[in-house]
């Protein structure tokens, strides 16, 4: 483990994208209390105002302070991101393994189904899958972790196809297993690492999904303070103040590419043929 | 063995090679002395990791970015290799000194016809034009044994067989009549048949160019037939080094000794007679047909007839208990194949008796036949999870089948499983990464016998082992036989091993069961004649054969 985090760092994305992850994370955990402000507390008489010492990212529409917004805003935002892609692989990986393991005719038509899932763009999938079930923060992470399951699935089945062949996997058949030990205890424990990594890369997918969401006004709702709700909020008033727009703007792409980094760094970490 | 110009072609001295590592350097060869004389094959066996590759490599020039070399040298006709620059280098390789690599399958390109690979050779080094280049080639083919070469330089290599390819290959490297050639391993890829036809040209080859050779091998046994002497590398070191014979019959290391005698000798049988009074058939197969491949979804519908690749052709055996049979075949025989279907992992046509009761399919397969048949895989590496630690992998069988004494706690029952197969029981808490190749092995074996199984099928279960620990693996099986009476199934290429161990031996041949003999008679003169075939195609190791290779004087 020690020697693997080495490894990882020593790659140059990999260090970049540690060290973005890991701060993504120490301010989900304590942003709201190191947050200079209150994120909901109004004051007129400030509003549209540009970074000053006193507000160090600028205030809003409603003269509320944007850095403590973000602050705020990170739990809610990274928090739902890494939930619903985790839901995502966890589900399929799970169906991409059973598939892998049933073969024939089985394999076929899930392998089918989900092609035909697939065909639909994502967004579009997710916006479907939003508004069947209303619009709340909830309703979109369900929503972006069926969008990521077949994807996933696939992924995990191409891997799982391979370990399927090994001869651990035949010796557990031939004692007699039942399948739902080997898919879980001999199968999925040696599919999951370049599951790792993709997951780590639609972690940043998820956070632009979500903002995208947010910001079509299908996911959360003010006065929440998330983020791709803040650029939603903010192009009304563009021309007033762009700093508005910029910074949560930032903020989701640094978080984006933090976790692609961490996930290109992972990759090379855990596959050294490469 | 050639006399005249006893002239050094080859001069290696006081060489060293490191590979820098995250970890430090990785001394892979350690102060090398060699020479190789004109018109002489020298010999270089060592097992895997011993560094024998890599010298090939250095002595090429073309090592990979993290090697470094400590110091030495190595010397071509008197040339020192080692002050070379690349560009020099580049003229050297193919035309001075070539190499033979050990799969033809991966060495030739694919997208280039045969004809295109080997003129290319002579148009890069000798200078001549496309259509002499080619006139020339078509002479090089037949030269090694080809039957129509004009064909065969039309042909992609997918449509030419191992044993052609590499006669291809061998034509490329004598093309530019080099001054040294190497050949790595340049039949392990093959057959035993073809291996031997392989050996038998290479051999006529430099007796009839006088060219000087390395020949690379892990079977000391094979090079033993080509080679007029031979070095023997352990951990990037020679150990030793003398004339063929000298080697066999009075090796002086330790490390010599222990090699020649762990080549399986089918003079010194390792298992006592079977009593032939015993108990009768523990396992009967009847007429077990395997098919592969299942016909394509909607295919039937547009009229495609769906041709299935046979993998057994109703094969009929009976494994009585007690006995250790040998499946004996080359790969693609079949063997495999049918110890899946009697595990129950190929779905197969046909009766299998076992015990008195008939089963038909894999459904019929219930705990009872699972807990008696075990099975052990060719490679440990992949038999094993990666990511379960060996006490897991064996509390599965215990799990399954319950434990043999019931009383025993798991962790004891473990314990005692590893105890059986000689590995220490604080192995429990390892993964099988820390583990070495036989370790491994041993683990597997400690599985397959945790539910105290009557009969036993191990598929080639040495021969991804070194010699030595091939060596000391068997010892092991026969011990447990001889603990528990479990009957084998023993499937390997090794002829020369099977003779060693089976009371009887099955003879397969692409699918078909050809004929089943006592071990005794294998070699006699009214068996089959692929059987014939077989037996002149392995060599028997030097030290009781002295007679039998016509390849040396």
């Amino acid at each position: 483990m020690i020697d693997f985090s080495k490894r990882l760092i020593r790659s140059p994305q990999g260090a970049a994208g540690t060290i973005i992850v890991l701060l993504a994370i120490v301010i989900a955990a304590v942003g709201p209390d190191i947050a200079p402000y209150d994120p909901s507390a109004m004051s007129p008489l400030l509003r549209y105002r540009g970074p000053s010492l006193a507000h160090l990212l600028g205030t809003d529409e409603y003269g509320r302070d944007i850095l403590s917004r973000l602050l705020f805003g990170a739990r809610s935002t990274v928090t739902m991101a890494v939930l619903s892609t985790f839901l995502g692989t966890l589900v399929g990986s799970l169906i991409g393994t059973i598939s892998a393991f049933l073969g024939g005719r089985a394999d076929e038509a899930i392998m089918r189904t989900l092609d035909a899932v697939m065909s639909i763009p994502s967004l579009l999938f997710a916006l479907l899958i939003v508004n069947l079930l209303g619009s709340n923060s909830v309703n979109a992470l369900l929503a972006v972790a069926i969008t990521f399951t077949p994807a996933m699935a696939r992924i995990t089945r191409s891997v799982a196809l391979a370990v399927r062949k090994q001869d651990y996997v035949n010796a557990a058949i031939a004692r007699g297993e039942r399948g739902l030990y080997v898919v879980t205890r001999e199968m999925l424990p040696n599919v999951i690492a370049p599951v790792i990594v993709e997951t780590t890369i639609r972690v940043s997918f998820a956070i632009m999904l979500f903002a995208t969401l947010s910001f079509l006004g299908l996911g959360a709702q003010p006065p929440a303070q998330e983020w791709g709700l803040m650029v939603s909020q903010a192009r009304q008033y563009m021309h007033l103040s762009a700093w508005m727009l910029i910074w949560p703007s930032a903020a989701i792409a640094i978080v984006a590419i933090g976790f692609n980094l961490l996930g290109d760094g992972l990759r090379d970490v855990l596959n050294p043929r490469l | 063995m050639v006399t005249e110009a006893p002239e050094r072609v080859l001069d290696i001295s006081d060489y060293s090679l490191d590979y820098r590592t995250v970890t430090g350097p990785f001394h892979v060869l350690k102060g090398i002395e060699l020479s190789v004389k004109r018109g002489e094959i020298l010999g270089l066996v060592g097992e895997s990791g011993s560094g024998k590759t890599s010298l090939a490599w250095s002595i090429m020039r073309y090592l990979p970015r993290n090697a470094e070399e400590v110091g030495g040298s190595i010397m071509l006709s008197g040339e020192e290799l080692l002050l070379k620059s690349p560009r020099e280098m580049e003229k050297v390789r193919g035309s001075r000194i070539s190499m033979v690599f050990q799969d033809p399958g991966t060495s030739l390109n694919p997208t280039l016809s045969l004809g295109q690979q080997l003129s290319e050779v002579l148009l890069a080094h000798r200078g001549l034009s496309p259509q002499q280049a080619w006139r020339e080639s078509i002479s090089l083919l037949a030269d090694v044994g080809i039957k129509t070469p004009a064909k065969m330089m039309k042909r992609m290599p997918h449509e030419a067989s191992g044993g052609e390819k590499q006669r291809i290959i061998i034509a490329a490297a004598f093309a530019c009549e080099p001054e040294f050639i190497i050949f790595d391993e340049p039949t392990t890829a093959l057959d035993v048949i073809t291996a031997r036809q392989i050996i038998d040209l290479l051999t006529q080859l430099q007796t009839r160019t006088g060219v000087g050779a390395l020949y690379i091998s892990h079977d000391l046994a094979l090079v033993s037939q080509a080679a007029h002497r031979i070095a023997v590398i352990h951990r990037g070191e020679i150990v030793e080094q003398g004339t063929t014979d000298r080697i066999f019959e009075t090796p002086e290391r330790d490390y010599t000794k222990m090699l020649v005698s762990a080549s399986p000798d089918p003079r010194q049988r390792l298992v006592e007679k079977r009593d032939e009074n015993a108990k009768g058939d523990l396992l009967e197969a009847k007429d077990i047909t395997v098919h592969y491949g299942r016909p394509p979804f909607l295919s039937g519908l547009v009229g495609h007839v769906h041709s299935p690749i046979i993998g057994n052709r109703s094969v009929s055996l009976a494994v009585k208990s007690g006995e250790i049979l040998g499946v004996v075949g080359e790969s693609g025989s079949g063997k495999s194949t049918l110890a899946k279907a009697l595990v129950g992992l190929n779905p197969f046509s046909g009766e299998i008796v076992f015990d008195g009761r008939s089963i038909r399919g894999i459904r019929d397969m219930d705990r009872n036949y699972r807990r008696n048949v075990q099975i052990i895989f060719q490679h440990p590496d992949a038999s094993l999870s990666p990511r379960q630690k060996i006490g897991e992998i064996l509390s599965r069988p215990l799990k399954l089948y319950g434990r043999p004494e019931a009383t025993l706690p798991q962790r004891e029952a473990i314990e005692r499983l590893l105890a059986q197969v000689r590995l220490p029981a604080a192995y429990a808490d390892r993964y099988p990464h820390q583990l070495s190749g036989g370790e491994k092995q041993r683990v597997a074996i400690a599985r397959a016998f945790a539910s105290r199984p009557r009969l036993v099928i191990c598929d080639e279960i040495t021969s991804a082992l070194d010699v030595s620990v091939q060596a000391s693996v068997v010892e092991l099986l026969i011990a447990l036989q001889r603990q528990f009476g479990t009957a084998y199934l023993f499937i390997t290429h090794d002829l020369n091993l099977l003779r060693q161990i089976a009371h009887r031996i099955a003879v397969m041949y692409r699918g078909d069961l050809i004929e089943i003999t006592d071990a005794g008679e294998i070699a006699s003169n009214e068996r089959a004649d692929y059987t014939r075939r077989l037996i002149g195609a392995v060599p028997l190791p030097p030290s009781h054969a002295a007679t039998s290779f016509p390849n040396r004087e």
